[in-house]
């Protein structure tokens, strides 16, 4: 234990914000990657950039490790404190700072959740583009750490493509802002950092590009008998030059935890359905719509329905919306795999999956970004039941490695964390891993920031 | 290929990654510096080298490995010309959607180098948002990648970024893999002449307000472009002129043509100049092919100011602004730079292409010391 730590860090932060009692630390033994758990020494709720630069460089003389943490939704076991150490939450650094139209950003601190974020934004006509699920209580930190994405990166980007600017904790306590006008003109630093997984600094408050609202939607809802007439629809589309704005596959499984769960009425032998939106001037919207309902038709859809109000845009979003957690109804615990291959083998994909699953006797059943290729089974177990984990997280494994198989990576917006560390040395030759941990070092030569994540140990 | 500012002892022309690797070794163990050359387009970019040293040519790695069309990727060498690029893709009506000068030179790996961009990075970004994989050679020799395949990848540090923008000074680039965009239906420019700084800065506030979907918001001033393709010289009692371009289908870029029209009616633009898609080639290529001394980058907000007092201080200097993205390009009238507008530079915020940044440079020297720790690659060529 580093209690000289803890007294130092109650020394600056105050005592109140410096939570040591093992029963409080408890909460914070892992994020929703919950198979692997263990509580880390402290955990400090600074209120200030600064604040957080104090905590690292506390933490660097005593040797302790520092995690990083926003809401801790994240589902690869990035805030896991795998050696110890203390973990920075950030939620207490949550103010909007500046709305900046005519420069078309916001400036807002890592803590702000991407649901404030969008109500502050209601009514200017932008929006935040990056929308991953857990978007009502994840935070704009964390969506950086992971280079988050969501159903809309399709046509709009992750979170990459959206960050101009960032203030950043490095590893020796310094503070040091990046961007936010646009080309470095030197490395660009701003795109390491995001999706680093706090293993490169602590990102306290970050410049987002904002996007104009669409004019206008037009959401659509196939079903089709097989998933393959699905996949087939959204190569139909993409080939057509169309790029909408989403394009989610929901399979059998899925649909029917739905089914069950709220009773949209899904006829019960639907293999697949597919919800594409395609968003912007009304004027070309018609058109589009038209030529996507033709090739849903074409490849066999047998129903194909069309929003024609915003309230019916909303219905046909909701099922897509509401359906991981539908599957809380099917079973007592599950995980969400997060794989992606080039997206033309997303039947092989899905076939595999399919097999994987009797393989190993686990029920999985899938949601897709099927423009990007983007597969998220869930794998439903009982928590209680050791051989049932032990199963999924075998029948995860392997999915993944045939994501590797087939051209694909093993996360495509949810992060290494430790969860995927195993994999690291499948993906990427020795010298790839090299080059990563060069930065890595030339970052945080001392090593304290997120141990044990995202590279393995060399 | 001009080569004639480089200080070369002699130029060699590896046939794949593997000789590339050799050469860079052997300039690794002798201490001598390595300058890579692709299409020799942009070699005048940033400082400039003085130390001698060898000449690395691409030119032989210029294979097509894989066009890879129903997922809308493209995997090639580092020595693909930016028109065979473009070719290859037309043939499936797609395109990378950046803007580059001089095609028929510039190498797919010199455009990753320089993180080339031009007018319709407005709504496309630059090239850093296409690159999903990448194959380099760093400073001791050792070849490395990053990235992949998929259009989405969170596995690891994102070495694409990295790569992107770093001038050769990380890795000699090889391989990469782009993310490609289907060709849009068809185009159009909105052209309006602009009486003065306060319009521009109105039009400009307005157009972030605007309905319409732009491509490219261009503002361009000064002697280079009074004269131009299609559009007649530009009006003696008119300080600049405004570019608005947008790409679509056929009815949505008809429709917001006719609306931005009526958003600049309401602010006292009688009748704009509409470009169509038959004369838009030549269009942009004039737009790209702009030759400019220098790049400074602001906030959007602070273009217009930091344009008018580049032209006090030198008002015989040309400039094209990516005005939406605050990117301004400066065609100085001499070759001497007035000292200053370094510090109207540094007034407006802004950075200049090459700067001395307290910003992160220490990361910045030590990641190349790690990647390059014999200062082998490209040496002189940034801080």
């Amino acid at each position: 234990m580093h209690s000289p730590l803890v007294k130092e860090l109650r020394k600056r932060l105050g005592h109140q914000n410096v939570i040591s009692a093992p029963s409080e630390l408890a909460a914070y033994d892992c994020d929703a990657f919950t198979v692997e758990r263990r509580p880390p020494d402290a955990v400090v709720l600074p209120g200030s950039t600064r604040q957080v630069a104090q905590v690292v460089a506390v933490c660097r003389q005593h040797g302790a490790p520092v995690i990083a943490r926003g809401a801790g939704t994240g589902l690869v076991g990035g805030c896991l404190p795998v050696r110890g150490g203390v973990v920075v939450m950030l939620t207490r650094i949550s103010r909007i700072i500046e709305i900046d139209l005519r420069n078309r950003m916001a400036v807002v601190e890592a803590g702000v959740p991407n649901i404030k974020l969008a109500r502050a934004l209601a009514g200017t006509g932008y929006h935040y583009a990056p929308d991953p699920a857990s978007e009502g209580a994840s935070t704009i930190g964390g969506n950086v750490a992971t280079n988050a994405g969501g159903p809309h990166t399709l046509k709009y980007g992750v979170t990459v493509n959206h960050v101009l600017g960032v203030e950043v904790v490095l590893g020796d306590g310094s503070i040091v802002r990046l961007g936010p006008v646009e080309d470095p003109a030197e490395l660009d630093l701003i795109g390491l950092l995001v999706g680093s997984e706090g293993t490169l600094g602590i990102v306290t408050r970050v410049w987002v590009r904002l996007t104009p609202d669409p004019q206008d939607y037009r959401a659509m809802r196939a079903i089709f008998d097989t998933v393959d007439d699905a996949t087939e629809t959204v190569s139909r589309i993409i080939a057509a030059g169309i790029i909408p704005a989403a394009m989610e596959l929901m399979d059998r499984g899925i649909l029917a935890a739905v089914e069950e769960a709220f009773h949209f009425g899904f006829p019960p032998d639907a293999g697949a359905v597919l919800v594409i939106e395609v968003d912007g001037p009304t004027a070309g919207l018609e058109k589009q719509q038209q030529r996507i309902v033709e090739f849903c038709r074409n490849s066999g859809a047998k129903e194909v329905l069309q929003a024609a109000t915003a309230h019916e845009r909303e219905l046909l979003w909701k099922c897509r919306k509401l359906a991981v957690g539908a599957v809380g109804r099917l079973s007592p615990s599950y995980f969400i795999q997060d794989g992606v291959v080039p997206r033309t083998r997303l039947p092989h994909i899905l076939r595999r999956i399919a097999e994987i699953g009797q393989k190993h006797r686990v029920r999985i059943v899938n949601v897709a970004h099927a423009g990007d290729g983007n597969v998220h089974p869930i794998l439903l177990f009982d928590e209680r039941d050791r051989q049932q984990v032990d199963r999924a997280l075998a029948a995860g494994r392997e999915l993944l490695e045939e994501c590797i198989r087939c051209g694909g990576s093993v996360t495509a917006e949810h992060g290494i964390g430790v969860e995927k560390i195993e994999f690291m040395n499948r993906l990427f030759a020795p010298e790839d891993l090299e080059a990563m941990n060069r930065i890595r070092q030339a970052f945080d030569p001392t090593g304290w920031l997120n141990p044990g994540k995202v590279l393995p140990v060399t | 290929m001009t080569t004639h500012n480089l200080p070369l002892t002699e130029t060699i022309t590896p046939a794949d990654q593997a000789e590339v690797a050799d050469a860079v070794r052997d300039a690794y163990r002798a201490g001598t510096p390595v300058y890579p050359i692709g299409g020799g387009t942009s070699l005048d970019y940033g400082a400039r080298p003085t130390e001698p040293g060898v000449g690395l040519s691409l030119a032989k790695l210029n294979r097509v490995i894989d066009h890879a069309a129903q997922d809308m990727t493209i995997t090639l060498e580092a020595g693909v010309t930016m028109a065979e690029l473009a070719e290859r893709l037309a043939a499936e009506r797609q395109r990378l959607p950046i803007d580059v000068q001089l095609v028929r030179l510039a190498t797919v790996g010199g455009v990753v180098a320089t993180n080339s961009s031009g007018p319709r990075r407005y709504a496309h970004g630059t090239i850093r948002d296409y690159l999903i994989g990448v194959s380099a050679v760093d400073g001791r020799g050792t070849a490395f990648s990053g990235g992949g395949r998929v259009v989405k990848n969170a596995a690891g540090y994102n070495l694409c970024r990295l790569m992107a923008g770093s001038l050769g000074t990380l890795g000699v680039i090889t391989q990469v893999t782009l993310m490609v965009r289907p060709m849009p239906e068809t185009s159009a420019l909105v052209i309006c002449e602009v009486p003065d700084f306060d319009s521009a800065e109105r039009l400009l506030a307005r157009l972030v307000h605007t309905q319409t979907l732009p491509v490219a918001v261009e503002l361009l001033a000064g002697p280079a472009w009074q004269e131009g393709p299609v559009m007649g010289p530009m009006l003696e009692s008119s300080t600049a002129r405004l570019l608005v371009g947008f790409e679509g289908g056929e009815a949505e870029v008809e429709w917001m043509v006719g609306q931005l029209r009526n958003e600049w009616r309401d602010l006292g633009v009688a009748s704009p100049l509409i470009v169509l898609a038959a004369e838009l080639g030549l269009m942009w290529d004039w737009l790209t092919g702009f030759s400019a001394g220098l790049q400074i980058n602001v906030l959007p907000g602070a273009t217009v100011g930091l344009i008018e007092t580049l032209l006090r201080l030198d008002p015989g200097a040309s400039i094209q602004a990516h005005a939406g993205n605050g990117v301004i390009l400066v065609q100085l009238s001499s070759s001497e730079m007035p000292p200053t507008i370094s510090s109207a530079v540094a007034n407006a915020g802004g950075k200049m292409v090459v700067l001395s940044c307290p910003d992160g440079a220490a990361v910045i020297r030590a990641i190349k010391d790690r990647f390059d720790p014999k200062g082998v690659l490209n040496r002189g060529r940034t801080a």
